[in-house]
């Protein structure tokens, strides 16, 4: 059975490697094709293709890691993460002014909307002013 | 009710059956050659979807066969 496993040409990790970033080059193209797609079928078809790649990558990247054939990137530094949210936050405080000015004659119903989001993005700041949080 | 193919769909059905095809070997390479059997499992689970894979993108190609026109359109 030994035998068996020595025949291939490249070691276990590096096919394994390849499995891997053909799945993540894959996954992208699906992508490509689903956005490019003008039959409704056809972007259904890689929709799904899309989802079933995106899964198996996963799984495989897990497998990979277990077996200490894959090492995570380092962690980020609190610093650069508080540095982007500080910066994101303005640029989302200025995006609202924008809105605001420029939705100023607009019906109702559409600034009530978005003037909900941002005060509630607000309240979310004072309570924890250090996690992250996507619109 | 089904719209006829583009020339794009086509290229983009094509190049997906060549990238299947490709993953089809890549796994049947570590599941027979890997000596980790976690990997091995693994590998060859995922080289029944990649046959899956091709076979809804071969049938997608035929389903598109007949609606294509042999003309070219305006």
């Amino acid at each position: 059975m030994q035998q068996q496993y020595a025949q291939s040409i490249l070691p276990e990790e590096d096919l394994a490697y390849t499995v891997l970033s053909d799945l993540k080059r894959v996954t992208r193209e699906y992508a490509t094709a689903a956005t490019e797609a003008a039959c409704p079928d056809i972007r259904q078809m890689f929709t799904n293709l899309l989802s079933s790649t995106l899964k198996m990558q996963g799984e495989l990247y897990q497998v990979m890691q277990s077996l200490n054939m894959y090492n995570p990137a380092s962690p980020v530094l609190r610093q650069e993460i508080d540095k982007q949210l500080k910066e994101y936050q303005q640029t989302q405080q200025k995006t609202s002014q924008f809105l605001q000015q420029r939705m100023g004659g607009q019906p109702q119903g559409m600034q009530a909307g978005y003037g909900h989001m941002v005060q509630q993005q607000q309240q979310h700041n004072q309570q924890n002013s250090h996690q992250p949080y996507y619109m | 009710m089904l719209q006829p193919m583009t020339a794009k769909e086509l290229e983009y059905v094509a190049d997906s059956m060549s990238n299947e095809d490709l993953l089809i070997k890549q796994c049947t390479a570590v599941s027979v050659g890997a000596s980790n059997q976690q990997l091995r499992q693994m590998c060859s689970q995922m080289l029944h979807t990649h046959q899956q894979h091709y076979q809804t993108l071969l049938h997608t190609l035929q389903q598109h066969q007949s609606m294509a026109p042999t003309q070219p359109q305006q």
